[in-house]
C-alpha cells in the first residue's frame, strides 16, 4: 500500500488530494482540499491544503510515501517529485472517467486539448495562445463587471434566449464588447452565453486540431461552469463533432488526482529499483 | 549566511558584473599587469598565465545587457554572442583588456577577430587556430607552431620572455584546475541534489575572471562545503545538456531545467575548463605537450573536427553511460552553425543507442522560459513514466 499526495498550484486555485494505492491497483481517495488564491501566497495555501488532506485521513506527514506537485508547484519545498500539468490532467481524467480519450483542461489562464490513451499517456496536445480570452480569469472579470457571482454564471448562461457574439480573439476587445452590450441593455444571460460560445469556439477548434475522436473529459476550474460545458457541446454539435463531452464534480481536482496517482506509481517503481528519494 | 552560500553569492556577483571589476582590480594591483581576453571554446590559458597575464573569459553580454551598437555590425541571421561582445567592446567595458584571442569555433568568431583588429588597433588581437587533423606530423606540428606564435605574441605584449619553467608551473596549476572541475562534475553526477546545475555553472564560470590560484582555492572550499549540504533528493530524471559550448544560456534556462524535473548530470558548458581530459605532462617541451594533449586527449564537441563519421556522437553515448543519464537535452543558440549542423548527426547516434532526447533553441537574452519548462517537463515525465528502464 502506498500513500501519495498530489498538489496542484494553478493560477486561480490550489488543489490537494491524498490517495491510498494498493498493489492490485485499487485506490482509495483519502482527502481533498481546494483554496482560491485571491492574492494569498500559493506556497502557504499548498501547505494548508496538504495538511487538511492529512487531517481528513487521520494521517501524519511521515505516513506519506510521495508528495507530487504539478502546475506551478515545482518549488514546493516538501515535494518528492514534480509532474507536468498535461501529464497529471491526463491521468486524473482517466481516474474520473476511464472511457476518457481526450482532456479539455480549461483553467484560469489558458486552455489545453490533450489526446490520451487508456493508460493516461499523452499522445498529442495543443494549448490556447497567451491571450486571456479563452480563460476562466477573463470570465471571472466579466462576472464581476456584471455584478454576479461565479456560481451564478452557468445557470444564467443556460437561460439565454438571444446570445450576443463577442470577440473570440482578444480579451480587451471582448471586454469592450461587453461594455457596449451593457449600455445597450443586453441581459446578463445573453452576454454570458455569448462569451461562453466564443470560448467554446476556440476550445472546440483546439480539440479538432489534436484529432480528438472519442470521449472528451473537461477538467480544470471551468468544468464547474455548466453553462460553459453546455456551450461547448452546442458548438461541437454545430461543427459535427459528435464525440461525448463529460465533466465530473471533481474535474477541478484532476491535476491533483493525477499527480497523486503518478506519485504512487513512481514510488513503487523507485522501490523496485532501490532508488527511493529520502523523505523530505 | 553559510560558507557555501557566500561562495555561491560571490560567483553570482562575478557572473553579473559586466564591468569585470575583479579583473580590473587584479590588473590595478601591480603596475605593468596585462589582461588577455578569450572567447569560447578553447585557448591554452597556461600560456597567458605563464606570461604573467590574467586570462579573462569573454562569453558575451548575457540577458542583462542591452545590445544597441552590436546589432549594427551583423545581419539578423547571426547569433547573439558576437553582437554583445562588440557591445562590451564599444561601450568601454573591455577598455582594460590588453589582448583578445578568438579561437577557431566558427566563421562568425573568426571574422570577429578581424573586426576587433580594426576597431581596437591598440589591442593585441589574434585568431587562434586549431588543427583539423590529428596526425602528429601534420596537425601536431601545425598546432605546436600556432602555440609558439602565441608565445611570441604574448612575449611582445608583456615585454619579457616566457621561460619553459614558467610554462610548466602554469600547466601544473591548470592541470589542478581541470582536475578540480572534473571533481565538481563527478560530485554533481553522484549527488545532483547537492549540486544544483546553476551553482555548478556559476562556480566554473568564476574561473573565467579569477586568477587560477584563487579559483582552485574556491573550488576546493565549494566541494568541502557542498558535501555537508542537507538537501532532499527529488524524483528527477538525469539528463545531459548539449550544445551550449559557445553562446551562454540565460541562468534562468539552467534553473528551469531542474525546476522542470531534470537533474543535469553533465553538460558542455564552459569547456575551456575541461577541454583537456588528462593532465598535461610536466616533463619535456611544454608546447609539444600541450599540442599532444589537444590532439589525443581533448573533449569531443561540435566545435571540434571529428575525422571519422562513425565516431560522431559517440562521446554523448559514452557520457550517458558514464553518468547514468536517462536522456539528452539539446539546447543550442539560435543560428549557431557548429551546434545546429551537428545536431542531426548527434541525434542519429543517440537514436541508434536508444537514448531519448529533445531539442530546442535559445539566445543568451531569451526571457520566456515557459516553452522550455514545458518541453523539459514533458520530457522528464515521459522518461519517469513511460521509459522501459
Amino acid at each position: 500500500m502506498t500513500i501519495a499526495a498530489g498538489i496542484d498550484i494553478g493560477s486561480g486555485a490550489v488543489k490537494a488530494t491524498l490517495f491510498e494505492v494498493n498493489k492490485d491497483g485499487t485506490t482509495k481517495w483519502l482527502g481533498k482540499d481546494l483554496h482560491r488564491i485571491r492574492q494569498r501566497d500559493p506556497m502557504e495555501l499548498a501547505k494548508e491544503a496538504y495538511h487538511n488532506c492529512l487531517d481528513q485521513a487521520g494521517l501524519k506527514e511521515d505516513d506519506v510515501d510521495y508528495v507530487a506537485s504539478t502546475g506551478d508547484g515545482e518549488t514546493i519545498p516538501f515535494r518528492t517529485g514534480h509532474f507536468y500539468t498535461m501529464t497529471t490532467h491526463a491521468r486524473g481524467a482517466i481516474y474520473l472517467d476511464p472511457e476518457a480519450r481526450a482532456v479539455l483542461d480549461v483553467g484560469a489562464l489558458n486552455g489545453r486539448a490533450i489526446k490520451i490513451d487508456e493508460r493516461g499517456k499523452v499522445l498529442s496536445y495543443k494549448m490556447t495562445s497567451q491571450c486571456a480570452s479563452g480563460s476562466g480569469q477573463f470570465l471571472e472579470n466579466i462576472a464581476r463587471y456584471l455584478g454576479i457571482s461565479q456560481d451564478e454564471i452557468g445557470e444564467l448562461s443556460k437561460q439565454a434566449d438571444d446570445p450576443e457574439k463577442v470577440s473570440g480573439i482578444c480579451a480587451v476587445l471582448a471586454e469592450t464588447d461587453v461594455i457596449n452590450m451593457v449600455s445597450r441593455e443586453i441581459s446578463a444571460s445573453n452576454i454570458l452565453k455569448g462569451i461562453h460560445l466564443s470560448m467554446a469556439g476556440r476550445l472546440s477548434r483546439l480539440l479538432k486540431s489534436v484529432g480528438v475522436d472519442d470521449v472528451v473529459m473537461v477538467t480544470g476550474g471551468l468544468a464547474n461552469d455548466t453553462g460553459m460545458v453546455a456551450a461547448l457541446i452546442e458548438d461541437m454539435e454545430a461543427q459535427k463533432m459528435m464525440m461525448p463531452v463529460r465533466r465530473h464534480d471533481d474535474s477541478i481536482q484532476a491535476g491533483a488526482i493525477g499527480a497523486a496517482l503518478w506519485g504512487a506509481y513512481r514510488y513503487e517503481r523507485l522501490k523496485e529499483l532501490d532508488a527511493l528519494p529520502a523523505a523530505s | 549566511m553559510s560558507a557555501l552560500e557566500k561562495i555561491n553569492e560571490r560567483c553570482l556577483d562575478l557572473f553579473e558584473d559586466l564591468h569585470f571589476k575583479a579583473a580590473r582590480e587584479w590588473k590595478a594591483a601591480e603596475p605593468g599587469r596585462k589582461v588577455v581576453g578569450f572567447m569560447p571554446v578553447y585557448v591554452p590559458r597556461e600560456i597567458i598565465h605563464a606570461a604573467g597575464m590574467l586570462p579573462l573569459g569573454i562569453t558575451g553580454g548575457g540577458d542583462q545587457m542591452e545590445v544597441i551598437h552590436g546589432d549594427a555590425y551583423y545581419q539578423s541571421y547571426i547569433c547573439r554572442i558576437p553582437r554583445s561582445t562588440i557591445e562590451l567592446g564599444v561601450s568601454g567595458r573591455l577598455d582594460f583588456v590588453d589582448g583578445m584571442l578568438f579561437p577557431s569555433i566558427c566563421d562568425v568568431i573568426r571574422n570577429l577577430s578581424g573586426m576587433w583588429k580594426l576597431m581596437f588597433p591598440n589591442v593585441y588581437t589574434r585568431y587562434f587556430d586549431v588543427p583539423q587533423n590529428y596526425i602528429d606530423d601534420i596537425g601536431g606540428n601545425y598546432y605546436t607552431q600556432e602555440l609558439a606564435e602565441l608565445v611570441e605574441g604574448l612575449e611582445e605584449l608583456g615585454g619579457r620572455k616566457i621561460t619553459e619553467e614558467q610554462l610548466r608551473n602554469s600547466i601544473a596549476l591548470y592541470n589542478e584546475n581541470r582536475a578540480l572541475v572534473r571533481e565538481v562534475y563527478d560530485f554533481r553526477s553522484k549527488q545532483p541534489w547537492k549540486a544544483p546545475a546553476a551553482d555548478v555553472y556559476l562556480l566554473v564560470r568564476a574561473g573565467y575572471v579569477l586568477p587560477v590560484e584563487e579559483h582552485n582555492k574556491m573550488i576546493r572550499e565549494w566541494l568541502t562545503e557542498s558535501e555537508k549540504v542537507d538537501r532532499p533528493l527529488r524524483d528527477n530524471c538525469r539528463v545531459i545538456v548539449a550544445g551550449l559550448f559557445c553562446e551562454q544560456p540565460p541562468l534562468n534556462l539552467i534553473k528551469s531545467l531542474e525546476l522542470a524535473g531534470c537533474y543535469v548530470v553533465d553538460d558542455d558548458l564552459l569547456l575551456v575548463s575541461r577541454w583537456l581530459l588528462e593532465d598535461v605532462p610536466l616533463e619535456g617541451d611544454p608546447l609539444h605537450n600541450l599540442s599532444q594533449a589537444f590532439l589525443h586527449h581533448s573533449e569531443e564537441t561540435s566545435a571540434k573536427y571529428v575525422p571519422t563519421l562513425a565516431e560522431k556522437g559517440q562521446h554523448l553515448v559514452r557520457a550517458v553511460a558514464k553518468r547514468g543519464a536517462e536522456g539528452v537535452i539539446f539546447a543550442s543558440p539560435s543560428f549557431c552553425d557548429p551546434a545546429l549542423l551537428d545536431r542531426p548527426m548527434l541525434q542519429s547516434a543517440l537514436k541508434k543507442a536508444n537514448i531519448p532526447f529533445i531539442a530546442f533553441k535559445y539566445a543568451e537574452n531569451s526571457g520566456q522560459m515557459q516553452p522550455i519548462r514545458e518541453q523539459a517537463g514533458t520530457f522528464a515525465d515521459s522518461i519517469k513514466l513511460w521509459s522501459e528502464a
